[in-house]
């Protein structure tokens, strides 16, 4: 690895290797680190989302290249490396969590597959597939047997009947005859994964598998024989969860749910034994010590005890886009590792801010741990699919910058207030000496020009000259617009109905305008119904006669129909004509 | 007997005192008897190019062709300061919108009308084919034709039997090899004809005869150029006859191609180089001052402005300039002075008078304010102007609190121009303080749709949005906002308010 001193931060960090078209498309729960072939060197294993819809691998990163990459069937939901056997050498295995299955990779080779338990089926639904294998009811008539079961059941529709009611009458045929004689089954698809270590706390101990499925269950997964040891239930769906102690002594499993909640799991029960409600939706997961730290979608970093206590929460400068632990065990130092949109990865410990990573690309997702033989390594994928591995300088010292109290910053910045003048002062004091004049002279303008104001006023409203009306039964409003450089212009009027609920029935546009000078394509048009709210444009079309440059103003109308006097009036100052000199 | 005077003689007295029609009848009685009388024919040719000419060297308006069909721009986006299309990068102490308000191209509104300054560059074809507010024409599609066209076309009614002379039998050659009576035919041709192939024609033969020393015939061969838009060419003799004679006209029209071809930062250093030739020349000075302005650079405009009053104090476009800049940057009282003294030497319009009265008010000289209004009432000249005052009036009506004349004051001034943006937004205010929503909503949207460079109706929008629970609409309004006046406080705050809504459970 060539290295490179990186200035952003202080030199705390080593830029190692950086790839902008590794093509890595992947999330934080889907990449580890793991010595896969017992040599003492890490390995970086990720379970790469390719295009979305295909191209999905589990790839294996050496250094800086792509050791091995072999297809996965479904999108990786998480992935974790851990100890399943005590056999010598300690060869880590690999589980791929997608879809219900969990498949497990030994020596980089596909060694077992184990399938969540199927779901309880309505028997309902049951019987009335069972009709339709034995040919007794059409499929219209399941589509509505499907339907009111969908109603009312407590449990829910299997798959095939959900699809089976999205299709359109004419596919409905085809599907029932193809999906008939098969069993129907209802499963559930994995959320997340993690690790338990079974009975020891050592290093490289058998782990059980954790998982949390759709169907808001948490397993934990005997290593060898691969049967369930222990079923919980919670109350949402879980998204994210971190694991630890030892399954046959104690254990703590804490898991963000869907519904914005953070529940912690214990050895004795099957139910949650703390809760902790968030105010907005969990992004991020870590826990660092005995204390969980959780990213939210409002942009803050808020930390929890064990028992559900808010210790802390800092706000950060941008929207969170991955979290990460960064555990350092030799130096005894552990704080959490923050992607943000705004191309930074930020390191907390606790509320206070101890370093931050400029990215060329929004990272995506972030791990740190042992790779190769370097034990502070910093890996992340970026949104477009690169690769950056930093590397922590054996130097770099991480002191906490403690906000300290005082006067915000803003404070002593100098506002740029523009000084009195002399003149100002002068003004004033004709001001003070001749208050009296002035003020009775203000007033008297001020009655004048009221009157002169009402006058106008009145004047508008009974000729309907502005472009609004303001009458109870006929609230509108209109905006002309003209578009063109001429002969030809658009004109178009924008008319809407500002009533709260009442629609206008029967209104009419007609124009006035100079006859030599111009023609309307259709002078007298039909508003259609106007709905409150929605604005509707009239458009015609005006053409200029004239060569000599000149141009005059366009009265329009808006009328009722069988009226004389318009509702609305509006001017339009019609621009000159371009278009004849040219030629 | 009565003695009468040579017509020759006493057509050429009348073409001094610029009573030109007389002077062309007087000439075209005199080539009546002798059709080959030179001093005559050039009498008259002279005659009839001055009714029509204009001062080439004063800015002109791009068109719609120049505009949004350039394709020679390379690089988009110019680095700050250093072009004249990316308005946004103000320098340190220029205005915020909040302060004082913005053209459709995002510059601060100046003190004194010019072509370039109504309505700067537009974002779309839409906007550059609609009218803008304040030119009561549209944009014309070339700048070769939209003015020039139109005085040529006048020039064709004042003469309705027929040309003076016929062009396309002129024989060209001929003239050029005559001194005295190609320069006159070519001004003729270029300014009261309008006809810049021949002109150019003329012009190159002519500099050629010259043997390419005459520094006269290489500035019109670059205003040729010009009004072709070989702007290249014309740079080329502009410099070319700059070598020859140092003359003030042949900086400006230099500069003048330099601002189209968007290079503002030469344009500067060429005034500068003049100024060093012509030390304390108004022209090159103002030229400066407008660039500065046109680049946001509000307070060395006003150093240049205020340069060019101490060359010469009646300059009007300064006194306005500098009266505006003080305006805005809360001292009216000194505007009011600057007012005041445009007012002295004789600028008596309505324009004037309302600046005043807004000055008046905002200085506290509060018995000559709305006496101010009425005679800028009284000097109205069109519709656009009384709504103004009418706009005008509501504002100092706000200031007093007498909501029901600002309310009638902002009706008056949409009913005598039906586009005032501002006025429909300030009106939406009022209505929403009545609590009328839906017209205060419908209100909003026009001005939105009038103005699409405002920020004050897309805020107003958002907040309105906001209060009655429609947050989809307030952030989409919000983020308009945004877009006009990315610095607005409020606007940041009320989106980060909306985001912590979005993201709350």
């Amino acid at each position: 690895m060539s290295s490179v001193e990186s200035g952003g931060d202080g030199g705390k960090w080593l830029d190692a290797h950086y790839d902008p078209v590794a093509g890595l498309f992947t999330f934080s729960s889907c990449v580890d680190l793991a010595d896969l072939s017992g040599d003492g060197e890490s390995r970086l294993v990720v379970g790469d989302m390719g295009s979305g819809s295909s191209g999905m691998k589990l790839k294996v990163y050496r250094g800086t290249a792509l050791m091995s990459e072999s297809t996965l069937l479904d999108l990786p939901a998480g992935l974790v490396a851990f100890f399943m056997d005590l056999h010598e050498p300690r060869i880590p295995a690999v589980a791929v969590a997608s879809g219900p299955c969990i498949y497990v990779y030994k020596n980089l080779r596909p060694y077992f597959k184990f399938t969540l338990p199927g779901l309880e089926v309505n028997t309902l639904e049951q019987d009335v597939w069972q009709q339709v294998r034995e040919g007794q009811i059409d499929p219209l008539t399941l589509k509505e047997m499907l339907e009111s079961i969908r109603k009312m059941a407590d449990v829910p529709l299997s798959v095939r009947s959900l699809r089976f009611l999205s299709l359109d009458t004419d596919d409905m045929d085809e599907f029932v005859q193809l999906h008939k004689q098969q069993p129907i089954r209802r499963q559930t698809v994995i959320t997340c994964i993690g690790t338990l270590k079974k009975s020891t706390a050592d290093e490289d101990g058998v782990s059980c598998l954790v998982i949390g499925t759709e169907s808001s269950d948490v397993f934990v997964l005997d290593p060898e024989a691969f049967i369930i040891l222990s079923k919980m239930t919670l109350p949402a769906p879980p998204t994210m969860m971190d694991v630890t102690g030892q399954f046959d002594v104690e254990f703590r499993i804490t898991v963000a749910c869907r519904n914005g909640n953070i529940y912690i799991l214990r050895r004795e029960s099957d139910k949650p034994k703390y809760c902790i409600e968030l105010s907005c939706h969990p992004v991020g997961l870590v826990r660092v010590g005995k204390n969980v730290v959780v990213g939210c979608t409002d942009e803050s970093l808020q930390g929890f005890t064990q028992k559900g206590k808010k210790l802390w929460k800092a706000v950060l400068p941008a929207p969170i886009t991955t979290m990460a632990a960064m555990d350092l065990p030799t130096r005894g130092f552990q704080a959490v590792l923050v992607g943000l949109a705004n191309c930074e990865v930020q390191l907390y410990r606790d509320k206070n801010l101890l370093s931050s990573i400029k990215t060329p690309e929004v990272v995506a997702s972030i791990c740190f741990g042992r790779y190769g033989r370097e034990d502070g390594t910093l890996i992340m994928t970026t949104k477009e699919g690169g690769l950056i591995v930093n590397i922590l300088k054996r130097t770099a010292a991480f002191d906490d910058r403690d906000s300290a109290p005082g006067p915000p910053l803003a404070q002593s910045i100098r506002l740029n207030v523009p000084k009195k003048t002399k003149l100002y002062v002068d003004q004033t004091l004709r001001e003070r000496e001749s208050g009296l004049a002035m003020h009775r002279a203000f007033q008297m303008d001020l009655s004048r020009l009221r009157l002169a104001a009402a006058k106008a006023y009145v004047k508008a409203l009974e000729s309907s000259l502005t472009p609004m009306s303001s009458s109870l039964s006929e609230p509108l409003k209109m905006n002309a617009v003209v578009q063109g450089l001429g002969p030809s212009f658009k004109l178009t009027l924008n008319v809407q109905n500002t009533a709260a609920c009442r629609p206008v029935m029967n209104l009419v546009i007609s124009f006035l305008y100079d006859e030599s000078l111009y023609r309307m394509r259709n002078p007298y048009m039909r508003i259609p119904l106007l709905v409150p709210g929605l604005i509707y444009p009239v458009e015609t079309f005006v053409e200029c006669n004239s060569d000599k440059g000149i141009s005059d103003i366009i009265k329009v109308f808006v009328l009722h129909e069988g009226k004389s006097s318009p509702l609305l009036t509006a001017h339009i100052n019609m621009p000159v004509s371009e278009g004849l000199t040219l030629n | 007997m009565e003695v009468t005077m040579d017509p020759l003689f006493l057509a050429w007295s009348y073409s001094r005192r610029r009573k030109l029609q007389q002077c062309s009848d007087i000439c075209t009685k005199i080539l009546q008897d002798n059709s080959y009388d030179q001093a005559a024919w050039s009498l008259k040719t002279r005659a009839l190019t001055e009714m029509v000419y204009i001062d080439e060297v004063e800015v002109d308006q791009e068109g719609i062709a120049e505009m949004m069909l350039d394709e020679s721009s390379i690089a988009q986006v110019a680095r700050p300061g250093t072009s004249l299309r990316l308005p946004g990068t103000s320098q340190a102490g220029g205005p915020t919108p909040a302060v004082r308000p913005m053209t459709q191209s995002g510059r601060p509104i100046t003190g004194f009308v010019r072509p370039s300054t109504q309505s700067g560059r537009p974002g779309t074809m839409e906007q550059a084919i609609k009218t803008p507010r304040t030119a009561s024409t549209a944009r014309p599609v070339t700048s070769a034709s939209g003015r020039f066209i139109r005085l040529g076309t006048a020039s064709m009614l004042t003469n309705p039997e027929g040309p003076f002379i016929n062009l396309s039998r002129l024989n060209l050659a001929k003239y050029s090899q005559k001194p005295n009576l190609s320069r006159t035919l070519f001004e003729y041709i270029f300014h009261h004809e309008n006809d810049v192939k021949n002109a150019l024609d003329l012009a190159a033969q002519a500099t050629e005869h010259a043997q390419f020393r005459d520094w006269w015939w290489k500035v019109q061969l670059g205003k040729c150029y010009y009004r072709l838009g070989l702007y290249r060419e014309s740079e080329k003799q502009f410099r070319s006859a700059l070598n020859h004679q140092e003359v003030v006209d042949t900086y400006l029209y230099l500069a003048k191609v330099y601002q189209r071809m968007d290079q503002p930062i030469t344009a500067l250093s060429l005034f500068k180089q003049g100024l060093d030739h012509f030390p304390g020349e108004v022209t090159l000075l103002t030229g400066i001052a407008r660039i500065h302005e046109e680049m946001n650079n509000i307070s060395s405009a006003t150093e240049y402005y205020k340069d060019v009053l101490k060359q010469d104090n009646t300059h009007v476009e300064a006194i306005a300039c500098i009266g505006s800049n003080h305006f805005y940057t809360d001292q009216p009282e000194i505007a009011l002075r600057f007012y005041r003294r445009l007012l002295q030497m004789g600028v008596y319009n309505c324009q004037l008078y309302n600046n005043l009265g807004l000055c008046c008010f905002y200085a506290q000289q509060y018995d000559m304010t709305l006496s101010s209004f009425e005679r800028a009432m009284a000097l109205v000249a069109n519709d656009e102007e009384q709504a103004d005052v009418w706009y005008n009036i509501g504002h100092v009506a706000v200031g007093i609190g007498d909501l029901t004349l600002a309310y009638q004051c902002f009706k008056l001034a949409l009913a005598c121009n039906n586009d005032h943006a501002e006025a429909y937004n300030n009106l939406a205010v009022l209505e929403l303080r009545k609590g009328r929503i839906e017209q205060s909503k419908a209100l909003l949207q026009t001005a939105a749709s009038l103005a699409p460079h405002m920020y004050e109706p897309h805020f107003n929008l958002s907040i309105l949005s906001e209060k009655i629970g429609d947050l989809q609409s307030s952030y989409t309004a919000a983020q308009k906002s945004e877009d006009s006046f990315p610095e607005h406080v409020d606007t940041q705050q009320l989106l980060k308010q909306l985001r912590q809504h979005f993201a709350v459970l």
